[in-house]
């Protein structure tokens, strides 16, 4: 994430274009690829050194790039790139301890430890330190007395990204940049989105969120519980932690009110936009997914379905309460009755986990939803643990879930 | 029966609709959640209400606690100390409002005794790093015996029923936090009224608030807010009233440190490559600003534009470590010895170079907190015969013992200036306050200097 200073945006007729580095730009990618070497070189040597390089590096090369921004340019690369270093101290020696006894010892002489002449018995400077010295073993305390000190911590780690790869990363923390200023998020998502991944993040992130159903899919607003009285933009930096969610998945549009240098704008972004990648790695895989798609293989298998048929497209249940909402695998139609029931299957499970489900459901069901559960069995979790957690609301499997204990549910 | 909870920087009525039915102002129904909701900070007027009709509710909300909290400091307080705690205590909404005091009139005193009556969980926010470990510092001599204090900010976050926070982390965190503190200490509580920072009192169910500042105007008009978001002003003192009586007198020395003779031929060529460049530009450098645009222009510029660059850096390095002006401050040091000195400087550099020279503690914003009271305490007690700081003493820290100040170079703004003296001004028995100004002759520091003493003219005519 960028710093608030690094970010940068034109506004046009009241749209705001974030700034953007093009990834066929040959100077940007030599400029990416030069900033990654010297991090590359500076490992094992002294933060202050780096820092002074790279500033250098602005003066010098930013002008090239942009007359006008290049040295924000790349302190913000540079920024991007101090997220993947880490710093390790300079000696095993505690710096505290060591400049803690030079103060006292000083203060404690009559005179002043002046540099030059000893006037009378006052010891100087040079022979304060080296009673320090010749006392702690540390060669030159004067050296070392701050060494914990920002600027003196050793680049122990970095984890070199491609050019193209910090280029994509620098275009992404500039809307986030942007979103940083937003009153609201406003997103439209299509029926292919993958819209538990995002309530994962909304409900993460601490964002309250309201739902309509649109032609195509569903549109999300959201912002934070003190948005009720004013429009604030406190809740802009979970807006701009949403936004690499976003990318994992698609399609969406995104539409945002900003308050950009006191002016009322927009940001309007959709997942056809080229070149942006998400850097979240998403929520651990548990595999539902095989379970998934093993299930509708059997369903079609199966022969007699009864009155149920299997319907496609997925269906968001909002559960207000709860600050987030049920997405369902699967939705089951009674072609006799009208009836439509969910299926919602769980992958690898915690009881306290399978607890919150339920609970989910429950709201659900108050708000006339009804919803299943499919669970497979669990290695630390018998069969009673997970009725009594669940109180029968749940179809548990061993490998695989088959069409005939999910009919029995659905009764 | 009504249900009063505290969810994220509001507050939440539950009540079925036989007993509860529709909540008074300033409760909305918000319809994404489907729950009556209001800002936080309705907590008072929501009980007060609740309490005058005897309806019977279950408060949830509230989670902070009572603490016995004396000061081990004895502290008599002065008489116009007392009477803003009591103008405080007894104001028009009772134990909340504003206290104004010059800077050195002891504000912190009137915090810790509020917090002593109040005798609830607190919350101080500060503005600055600096006065986040000054606080940690006053608030673990006074109430360490009892309560651990929390710090929330400058890489902290250890939360306690007596905790110091920045308005910048109370703007981000407080909406995990508000439901547990029942009386808030705003500092420097001119800060609260921007529009960022007055989101904090909406998240904070704190029923009393105290704010403290010398200076409740504002250039933008906020201070109009300031009712609202910490309570009217209750009582005011402006620095003329204390003059003389408790704020003790001072002398102030100038002295003008010369470039030795190679670095004045040095700084002239230097100087006139970048004046020549400013000139040809039509620059000129009167604000940080103008310094930001000298920098585009020289950086985009074909010709001259990098030696300027170069000329300008390497003008201000001369002027910054001026052999001279170590010297000077060596000379200083040794006649004061015996006195204790604070040498205010214009970098953290510096004060980490001149620290390593002299063998003197420095301290800056990256001082850590724990680290900061012990060289400040062992200041106090005359183990620690000097300091330097960076700006970081800024903004009422005080240092009561320190009775010389230097300023090695600062930039000339008035606050700044007045602040920095309220340091050494405060009251002593038999003390006699020596500020020295070191200003390097020929060089832009003269004007900087200048127009401190004129500010200060003006603060106290």
């Amino acid at each position: 994430m960028l710093r608030g200073e690094h970010v940068m945006a034109r506004l046009v007729r009241g749209r705001l274009v974030p700034h953007r580095l093009a990834p066929n730009d040959e100077q940007a990618r030599e400029i990416a690829e030069a900033l990654v070497a010297l991090y590359v070189v500076h490992l094992g040597k002294p933060r202050a050194r780096l820092e002074s390089e790279l500033a250098l590096v602005e003066e010098e090369i930013g002008p090239r790039l942009d007359p006008r921004r290049g040295f924000k340019i790349l302190r913000a690369l540079s920024k991007l790139l101090e997220e993947r270093s880490s710093w390790a101290s300079p000696t095993e020696t505690d710096p505290y301890t060591l400049r803690t006894r030079l103060f006292e010892l000083a203060a404690a002489l009559p005179e002043f430890p002046s540099h030059t002449g000893a006037l009378l018995e006052t010891e100087t400077r040079e022979e304060l330190l080296s009673r320090v010295a010749t006392e702690t073993g540390v060669e030159d305390p004067a050296a070392l007395m701050y060494a914990d000190r920002q600027g003196a911590q050793l680049l122990s780690s970095f984890e070199p990204p491609s050019p193209e790869a910090l280029i994509s990363r620098y275009n992404v923390a500039q809307i986030q940049g942007v979103l940083y200023s937003a009153k609201d998020l406003t997103v439209d998502l299509g029926e292919e989105a993958d819209a538990r991944l995002i309530f994962h993040y909304v409900k993460l992130l601490g964002l309250i969120y309201s739902l309509e159903q649109t032609s195509r899919g569903y549109r999300l607003h959201l912002d934070g519980p003190l948005s009720l009285f004013n429009s604030t933009r406190k809740y802009g930096l979970r807006l701009a932690k949403l936004l690499p969610g976003l990318l994992l998945t698609a399609p969406w549009k995104l539409h945002a009110s900003v308050s950009w240098k006191g002016r009322e704008a927009i940001l309007e972004l959709d997942s056809e936009a080229p070149g942006l990648t998400s850097h979240y790695k998403g929520p651990a895989d548990t595999g539902e997914g095989d379970t998934r798609e093993a299930f509708v293989k059997a369903w079609k298998r199966a022969k007699d379905t009864g009155d149920w048929k299997l319907e496609p497209g997925v269906e968001i249940l909002p559960v207000p309460q709860l600050k987030t909402a049920l997405v369902p695998d699967f939705a089951f139609r009674n072609t006799r009755t009208g009836e439509r029931v969910h299926l919602e299957i769980l992958g690898f499970w915690s009881e306290r986990y399978l607890i919150e489900r339920v609970a989910l459901l429950r709201e659900a069901a108050k708000r006339g939803r009804r919803v299943l559960i499919a669970a497979p069995g669990s290695l630390n979790a018998s069969p009673e643990t997970l009725s009594d957690a669940t109180q029968g609301d749940v179809i548990p499997f061993k490998s695989r879930l088959d069409a005939k204990s999910v009919l029995a549910a659905l009764g | 029966m009504i249900e009063l909870s505290y969810e994220s920087g509001t507050l939440i009525w539950t009540g079925d609709a036989a007993t509860g039915g529709k909540p008074p102002e300033p409760f909305i129904w918000d319809k994404r959640t489907e729950q009556w909701r209001a800002p936080a900070s309705s907590y008072r007027e929501t009980v007060l209400k609740l309490r005058e009709t005897g309806t019977p509710y279950t408060d949830r909300a509230a989670r902070f606690e009572k603490l016995s909290l004396e000061s081990r400091v004895a502290m008599e307080p002065r008489p116009y100390q007392r009477g803003a705690l009591n103008a405080w205590r007894k104001g028009p909404s009772e134990m909340r409002g504003v206290v104004v005091l010059p800077t050195g009139a002891g504000k912190t005193a009137v915090a810790v005794r509020a917090m002593e009556r109040t005798g609830r969980s607190t919350l101080v926010v500060v503005p600055t790093l600096a006065l986040l470990k000054q606080w940690y510092s006053i608030l673990s001599d006074s109430f360490g015996a009892s309560v651990t204090v929390g710090l929330l900010g400058g890489g902290y976050h250890e939360i306690t029923p007596l905790t110091v926070t920045t308005y910048d982390s109370a703007y981000i965190h407080m909406e995990r936090y508000g439901d547990r503190f029942a009386l808030v200490v705003y500092d420097e509580v001119h800060h609260l009224p921007s529009p960022k920072y007055a989101v904090i009192p909406e998240m904070l169910l704190a029923p009393y608030s105290l704010g403290l500042t010398a200076t409740p105007e504002r250039p933008d008009g906020g201070h109009d807010l300031l009712p609202t978001l910490a309570g009217p002003v209750v009582y005011r003192l402006s620095p003329e009233d204390l003059a003389g009586t408790y704020l003790a007198p001072y002398q102030t020395v100038r002295i003008p440190v010369e470039l030795t003779v190679a670095e004045r031929v040095e700084y002239e060529t230097e100087d006139a490559v970048y004046q020549d460049f400013l000139k040809k530009h039509r620059l000129s450098i009167r604000s940080p600003e103008d310094w930001q645009r000298f920098i585009m222009v020289a950086s985009t510029s074909h010709s001259g534009g990098r030696e300027a660059l170069l000329a300008a850096r390497r003008r201000r390095e001369i002027r910054a470590s001026a052999e001279r002006k170590t010297a000077t401050l060596e000379s200083l040091l040794k006649r004061h010895w015996e006195d204790r000195t604070i040498v205010f400087t214009k970098s953290v550099e510096e004060v980490y170079a001149l620290s390593t020279r002299f063998l003197v503690p420095g301290i800056t914003y990256e001082t850590p907190a724990r680290e900061r009271k012990e060289i400040l305490d062992r200041f106090r007690i005359g183990r620690y015969r000097a300091v330097i700081a960076s700006d970081v003493l800024n903004e009422g820290v005080d240092v009561p013992e320190a009775n010389v100040a230097v300023i090695l170079a600062g930039s000339a703004s008035r606050r700044e200036y007045v602040q920095r003296l309220g340091r050494v001004l405060r009251p002593r028995e038999g003390k006699s306050a020596i500020l020295y100004e070191l200003v390097t002759e020929g060089t832009g520091e003269e004007a900087a200097s200048r127009r401190r003493r004129e500010s200060f003219a003006e603060a106290y005519p």
